[in-house]
């Protein structure tokens, strides 16, 4: 080929600049499914009510005794 | 490569013609998206490929179908091409097919064709892909697919429009989707948001499925970077309820958007769903909302500051900080409870200066007088300051509101 002695231009990586990591995989072209409403329960994915009053987790053990500690010296 | 000779590749040339003709006389839409299907490396195709070698001048058997020439004598080079690995010439040449497919495919009244048009759309957005990715390894300029995003918006107007071509549509939204997402030029995406979703001629119920999936998907993403959280919401718990079941590969993608999404309106993903679609990169990020341990966000956000870079999500997460500090505040506030329910509501600066510089952030009281007015201001606390004792006095009512679902107000 006429463009052989061309030396490859290594130095310009244009080669997935602007790649999208998170391309959604093609489905095939006319397929279908079963889109019911069953086995769509949220609340088994979140949880909304998790800002509880509970303060005996160790960080909140550690955190107690941190602020007791600390007041004590002044 | 086994010997081929004349006469049989100059069969399988004529088998492949005369299909592909059958087809489109007989309307037969799966037969003819085989035909279309380039870079589906069907053994037929590549059957085809090996013998267009062989017999170079196949232009002279094309000739008999002068109706169907334009878009048959440039997809058997597109074939060959491709055969060949040669992928910068076998879209140059598809793009040419494609084209005059198009042009028939308009003048069809009904919409037999949409699955081989669609197969078109799809075909010309992986083989621009490939090309570019030849084109830039040979120092050339890639704008393949940007060619082939012009020729989806092409195939787009053809479909948008009032009829039964409709149907169709959604489906090339996405190709274009993915063709913006791609390269970076996802404002492009708003003119095709606005066609899709402003007609009143056709209900967004009415199209397939999987194309509604795919679009709520990157829809929602848009939503978020443009930081409308309540909407991002809405678009990816539909792609998520509706995605196919089986997909555990696009689910997983959704919920990669959807978790920071939810993290923002004050909802947390239990961990088993984390586990199960491996995004274990948001666990310590729960953890650290759970708890109030600013520390833990922080070094979470650095550990993964790339992946959620890259993802765009980062400035969604780096903003949690705020409910953090609400958390840390709320724990300091119930700990001065059990030990003197009468005194719990004041809570001195000093404290929050402690408790922070328990977790290594070492911040002076003006510094956690200014986060304290800012949680305040945005109402992820009920009190006011009293500057002069150096105190946050909590509301005796609801200090610490919940988000309920709402994002943080700005």
């Amino acid at each position: 080929m006429a463009t052989e002695a061309k030396p490859a231009a290594a130095e310009d990586p244009k080669v997935d600049l602007f790649d999208d990591d998170d391309e959604f995989e093609e489905f095939e072209i006319g397929q279908e499914w079963d889109d019911k409403e069953e086995g769509r329960d949220t609340t088994q994915q979140w949880e909304d009510d998790w800002d509880d009053d509970d303060v005996n987790d160790d960080f909140s053990l550690q955190l107690k005794k941190e602020l007791e500690s600390n007041s004590e010296k002044k | 490569m086994a010997y081929l000779s004349m006469g049989e590749a100059h069969r399988r040339i004529t088998d492949y013609l005369s299909r592909f003709s059958d087809a489109v006389s007989s309307q037969d839409a799966s037969a003819l998206s085989v035909l279309f299907g380039v870079s589906s490396n069907s053994a037929f195709l590549q059957a085809l490929a090996d013998a267009l070698r062989v017999l170079q001048d196949s232009d002279r058997l094309v000739e008999r179908y002068s109706q169907l020439a334009e878009i048959l004598s440039p997809l058997l080079r597109c074939l060959q091409s491709y055969g060949l690995g040669r992928y910068t010439d076998a879209y140059v040449a598809l793009e040419k097919a494609a084209n005059a497919f198009l042009q028939e495919f308009r003048n069809w009244e009904t919409a037999w064709a949409m699955e081989s048009m669609q197969t078109v759309a799809l075909e010309i957005r992986l083989l621009a892909e490939k090309a570019d990715r030849e084109l830039s390894s040979s120092g050339k300029n890639p704008e393949k697919l940007q060619g082939a995003g012009s020729f989806l918006m092409k195939v787009f107007g053809a479909l948008a429009g009032k009829g039964p071509k409709r149907a169709g549509a959604l489906y090339v939204a996405c190709q274009l989707f993915k063709v913006y997402f791609k390269l970076g030029t996802v404002h492009l995406c708003r003119s095709v948001i606005r066609s899709i979703e402003t007609a009143r001629i056709f209900d967004f119920e009415e199209f397939p499925v999987k194309d509604k999936v795919t679009y709520m998907y990157y829809t929602g993403r848009l939503e978020v970077y443009n930081e409308n959280f309540l909407v991002a919401d809405q678009k990816l718990t539909y792609a998520l309820m509706h995605c196919c079941p089986e997909r555990e590969d696009n689910k997983r993608m959704i919920l990669k958007y959807l978790i920071p999404v939810k993290l923002s309106i004050g909802i947390l993903p239990k961990q088993w769903l984390l586990q199960k679609y491996n995004l274990v990169e948001y666990s310590e990020v729960v953890t650290a909302l759970r708890k109030g341990d600013i520390r833990l966000l922080r070094n979470a956000l650095r550990e993964h500051e790339d992946r959620f870079l890259r993802s765009g999500v980062f400035l969604v997460l780096e903003k949690l900080e705020l409910q953090v500090y609400q958390r840390l505040i709320k724990k300091i506030y119930l700990l001065q409870k059990q030990k003197d329910p009468s005194k719990a509501h004041q809570v001195k600066l000093e404290s929050i200066v402690k408790a922070l510089r328990w977790l290594e952030m070492d911040m002076d009281i003006d510094e956690v007088e200014c986060i304290m007015a800012i949680l305040i201001h945005k109402n992820l606390t009920k009190g006011y300051i009293a500057h002069k004792n150096k105190v946050v006095v909590l509301s005796k009512q609801d200090p610490f509101p919940k988000l309920n679902g709402k994002p943080v107000s700005s």
